[in-house]
C-alpha cells in the first residue's frame, strides 16, 4: 500500500502541472468564459510530448493516465483526455484523436463530437471503432460545457474492437470517475478561492460555518473520489470501477448545487468559469446511465455468485 | 502508487483470522453481545489478550524492548481491521496498545515505564480514559477537574463523564489542571491514577449501546503522588496531541460494516429479494461508501507509515466513516427491517446499536468538518 507516486509518476506528473501553467496552454487569456473552450493549444502539447500514450508505459500505467485526467479535467478548458488516455492505448493504439465515444445511442448529442477525429462506439456486446470525416457531424448547441455534436449518418467504416466489452465500460467508468471528480475539484477550489476573498456582513463569506462545513463535505467526497478512481486503475477488485464512477455521481447533486450557492448570483454570469466545471460535472453524472445504474453495477460485479 | 497489499501483508491478515477462528469460543457472539465494555467482554479480553501476546499478536509494532517486535504501521492497522471486525475481542485493552503504551514509552518517567508497560504488553491492563466533563466536551480545553499540589503529592477534585470501560478499569489516563481556568490549554496535566485510589466514584450511564460503555466519575480529595504526573504540568495538550494524533483516524469501522453489508445482501438474496434494481443500487452505494471511508483512512495510515503528522487527513476519514456506517445501517434497516428486533440477526443489531457512537465519540463529526474547513481549505476562522 503505497499512495504516493513512484519516481516516474511523480515526474511524470509534476511535468503535467508546469504543461497546465504555461502561458502556452492558453487557457488563461480568455476575458470571458463562454459556454466552453476548446483546448487546441493544450491538447496538442500533451499530444506531441506524448501524455497521451502514458497508460502503456510500465512506471506509469493506467493509473497515471487517471491522474493525468483529474488533473486536466480540473482546468477551465475542455480537454479529450478520457478516452485518449485511458482507452485508447488499452483498445485502439492506432485510432486518430481527439476521439468521441458513443455510450448508448448514437443519434444522442454526444461530447467532443465536432472536434473528434474518431469515434468509438461502447455497446453492451460489442465495442467497435469509426473514423469520422467532418461532414459525419454537425455541432449541436449546449448548456454542457463540452463542444457537442450529432452523428448526422451511421454509415460510417465501423471496424470492430477486439476486446472484452464488459472490461472496455469498466475502464470507460475509471476515465468517467477520473473526470468528473476533476471537474469537481475545479470548481471547489475556485469557489473556495471566492468564499475567503469574498466580503459579506463585515466577514469573509468562508468564515460562516454554514459554509464551512458543506464545503469541507465536498473536499472530503471529492478526496475519496479520487483515490478510490485512482485505485479503481490498478484494477484490483471487480467492482471497483463502478464504485468509483456512481460513488463521484451520486455525491455530485450535493456538491454541485453547494458550489452554485456559494458563488451567488457571480455563479450564474459568463464572466466566472465556475460553470465550465459544474456542467461538464452535469453532463458526466448521467454517464453510462447515471449514479443507481453504476451503483447497481457495482453489487453485480461484488456479488456476482449471489 | 500501490493501492495493493503485498503478500506478506495477506500473510500476515489469515495468520490473525487463523489465530481468530481457532481463539474465539462457539458462544464468541453471546460473550460479545453488549459489547467492548461490558463485564463478560472485559473478563474475555483478560483471558484472550496474553494468548494473543504469546503469539506476538499483541504490540507488534511495539519495540523489542517494549515486548514488541518492531512490526510496520501497516501490520498494525490490519490487526486492528480484523479485531474490530470480530467483534474486539480485545475488549478495552486496544486503548493501551494502541496509543496509552506509547505515550509512556516515550513520555514516562522510567519507573512509570517499568510499573505499566509490562502489564499492557502481557495483555493484563484495562485503561480508562478520563478526558470529558459535563461541561467539556467538544470544547475539552474548557475542563475544570483540579489537581492542587500538597506537598509531593496533589489532591484531585472533579468530574468526569462519558468514560468507557471506568467500571472494569485499573487505571486511569487523567486529565486535570493544576492551574485557573483562565490558562486554557497551558493549564493543563496528565495524571496516571490507579483507579483503587480512595475517592474516586464510578457509576455506569445506561446507555443506547451496550453495557458498560459510558460512566460517569467522581474525584474527591483523590490524593496521588507527585510520580503520578506523566509529563510537566502544563504539557498535557501537547503530549495528547502527539499521541492521539494517530487515534484520530478512529476505529476501523467500514471493516466491519462492511462484512455487515454482505451477510444482509446474502440474507435478501436467500429471501429472493436481490434482484430489485432498487436494492442493488442502494447495496452498491453503501458499498461504494465504505470503499470511500476505506481509502481516506488508508491514506491517512500512509502518512503514518512514512512517519509523517497526519493533518486533515485524519478529520476526512472520520467524516467519510460516520457516512459509511450509516448507509450500511439504513440499508438494512429498509429493506431487512424485521432482522433489528429479536436475536436472529446477532451482526445487524450490533451495527445498528452502535453506530450511532460514530458521529460523536473521538470529536465530533462537526468538529472533524471544522478542523477540515481550516486546515485543508484554509478558510478562515469563523468569527466569534
Ligand atoms: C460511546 C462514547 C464513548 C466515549 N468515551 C469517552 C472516554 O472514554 N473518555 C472521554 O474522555 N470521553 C469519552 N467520550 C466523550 C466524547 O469525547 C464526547 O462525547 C465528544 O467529545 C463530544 O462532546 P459532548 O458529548 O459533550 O458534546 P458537545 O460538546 O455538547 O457537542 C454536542 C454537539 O454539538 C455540536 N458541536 C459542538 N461543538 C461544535 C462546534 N464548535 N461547531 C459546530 N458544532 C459543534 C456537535 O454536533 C456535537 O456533537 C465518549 C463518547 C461516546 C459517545
Amino acid at each position: 500500500m503505497r499512495f504516493n507516486p513512484n519516481e516516474d509518476q511523480a515526474t511524470f506528473l509534476s511535468v503535467l502541472e508546469q504543461m497546465m501553467e504555461s502561458e502556452e496552454a492558453g487557457w488563461r487569456q480568455a476575458h470571458e468564459w463562454a459556454r466552453f473552450d476548446w483546448s487546441a493549444p493544450f491538447d496538442t502539447m500533451m499530444e506531441e510530448n506524448g501524455f497521451f500514450d502514458c497508460a502503456v508505459e510500465e512506471t506509469l500505467g493506467l493509473v497515471a493516465a487517471a491522474a493525468m485526467t483529474y488533473r486536466v479535467a480540473s482546468l477551465p478548458i475542455a480537454v479529450e483526455c478520457a478516452a485518449s488516455s485511458i482507452l485508447r492505448p488499452q483498445y485502439a493504439p492506432e485510432l486518430p484523436r481527439p476521439i468521441a465515444v458513443i455510450e448508448r445511442h448514437a443519434e444522442d448529442p454526444i461530447r467532443f463530437l465536432p472536434m473528434a477525429k474518431s469515434v468509438l462506439f461502447l455497446g453492451s456486446d460489442r465495442i467497435s471503432a469509426a473514423i469520422l470525416n467532418p461532414d459525419a457531424v454537425e455541432p449541436v448547441e449546449s448548456l454542457f460545457a463540452y463542444p457537442m455534436g450529432l452523428l448526422k449518418t451511421r454509415e460510417l467504416d465501423w471496424q470492430p474492437i477486439d476486446a472484452d466489452p464488459d472490461a472496455v465500460h469498466d475502464s470507460w467508468r475509471i476515465a468517467l470517475a477520473a473526470e468528473m471528480t476533476g471537474a469537481l475539484k475545479g470548481g471547489l477550489d475556485a469557489v473556495v478561492a471566492h468564499v475567503r476573498e469574498r466580503h459579506q456582513f463585515g466577514r469573509p463569506l468562508g468564515s460562516f460555518q454554514a459554509l464551512q462545513h458543506r464545503l469541507a463535505s465536498a473536499a472530503t467526497k471529492i478526496e475519496a473520489a479520487y483515490w478510490l478512481t485512482l485505485k479503481s486503475a490498478q484494477r484490483i477488485g471487480p467492482a471497483d470501477a463502478a464504485a468509483a464512477l456512481g460513488y463521484v455521481q451520486e455525491a455530485s447533486t450535493k456538491v454541485i448545487y453547494d458550489l452554485h450557492q456559494f458563488m451567488g448570483a457571480m455563479g450564474l454570469t459568463l464572466e466566472h468559469p465556475l460553470h465550465r466545471w459544474t456542467y461538464r460535472a452535469r453532463l458526466l453524472r448521467s454517464s453510462l446511465s447515471g449514479a443507481d445504474a453504476n451503483l447497481a453495477a457495482v453489487s453485480a460485479k461484488r456479488w456476482s455468485a449471489l | 502508487m500501490d493501492f495493493d497489499w503485498t503478500e506478506e501483508d495477506r500473510t500476515y491478515r489469515a495468520r490473525i483470522r487463523n489465530f481468530l477462528e481457532r481463539e474465539l469460543p462457539p458462544n464468541w457472539v453471546e460473550i460479545s453481545r453488549h459489547g467492548p465494555g461490558s463485564r463478560e467482554q472485559t473478563e474475555f479480553s483478560l483471558d484472550f489478550c496474553p494468548k494473543l501476546a504469546e503469539a506476538g499478536l499483541l504490540v507488534p509494532h511495539w519495540p523489542v524492548e517494549w515486548g514488541g517486535a518492531n512490526r510496520p504501521a501497516w501490520e498494525h492497522f490490519i490487526l486492528g481491521e480484523e479485531m474490530w471486525a470480530a467483534g474486539e475481542p480485545r475488549g478495552a485493552q486496544y486503548m493501551n496498545v494502541n496509543w496509552i503504551g506509547p505515550t509512556l514509552m516515550r513520555f514516562g518517567t522510567p519507573e512509570q515505564k517499568r510499573r505499566y508497560i509490562p502489564e499492557m504488553a502481557a495483555g493484563k491492563a484495562i485503561w480508562c480514559q478520563g478526558f470529558s466533563e459535563p461541561n467539556a466536551g467538544s470544547d475539552l480545553a474548557s475542563l475544570r477537574t483540579h489537581a492542587e499540589r500538597d506537598g509531593d503529592a496533589y489532591i484531585i477534585n472533579g468530574n468526569k463523564i462519558w468514560t468507557s470501560y471506568a467500571a472494569m478499569a485499573q487505571h486511569c489516563f487523567l486529565l486535570a489542571r493544576t492551574t485557573g481556568e483562565a490558562m486554557g490549554k497551558a493549564g493543563i496535566a496528565i495524571f496516571l491514577v490507579p483507579m483503587s485510589t480512595p475517592g474516586i466514584e464510578v457509576r455506569a450511564i445506561p446507555s443506547l449501546i451496550g453495557h458498560g460503555d459510558i460512566h460517569e466519575m467522581f474525584f474527591t480529595n483523590v490524593r496521588v503522588p507527585v510520580s503520578a504526573r506523566l509529563g510537566e504540568e502544563g504539557e498535557a495538550w501537547s503530549i495528547i496531541s502527539y499521541s492521539l494524533a494517530n487515534e484520530r483516524v478512529g476505529i476501523p469501522r467500514y471493516e466491519l460494516a462492511v462484512r455487515v453489508l454482505g451477510g444482509m445482501v446474502r440474507e435478501l438474496a436467500a429471501r429472493g429479494a436481490f434482484e430489485d434494481h432498487v436494492v442493488r443500487a442502494r447495496a452498491g452505494s453503501a458499498l461504494a461508501s465504505c470503499e470511500a471511508a476505506r481509502m481516506l483512512v488508508y491514506r491517512a495510515v500512509d502518512k503514518r507509515a512514512r512517519g509523517e503528522m497526519i493533518g486533515a487527513e485524519a478529520s476526512m476519514a472520520r467524516v467519510a466513516v460516520v457516512e459509511a456506517d450509516h448507509a450500511v445501517t439504513d440499508f438494512g434497516l429498509d429493506f431487512l427491517p424485521d432482522t433489528f428486533s429479536g436475536r436472529a440477526f446477532p451482526a445487524h443489531l450490533a451495527h445498528h446499536e452502535r453506530a450511532i457512537v460514530t458521529g460523536i465519540a473521538a470529536g465530533a463529526a462537526e468538529i472533524q468538518l471544522g478542523l477540515i474547513a481550516r486546515h485543508w481549505l484554509d478558510l478562515p476562522r469563523e468569527a466569534t
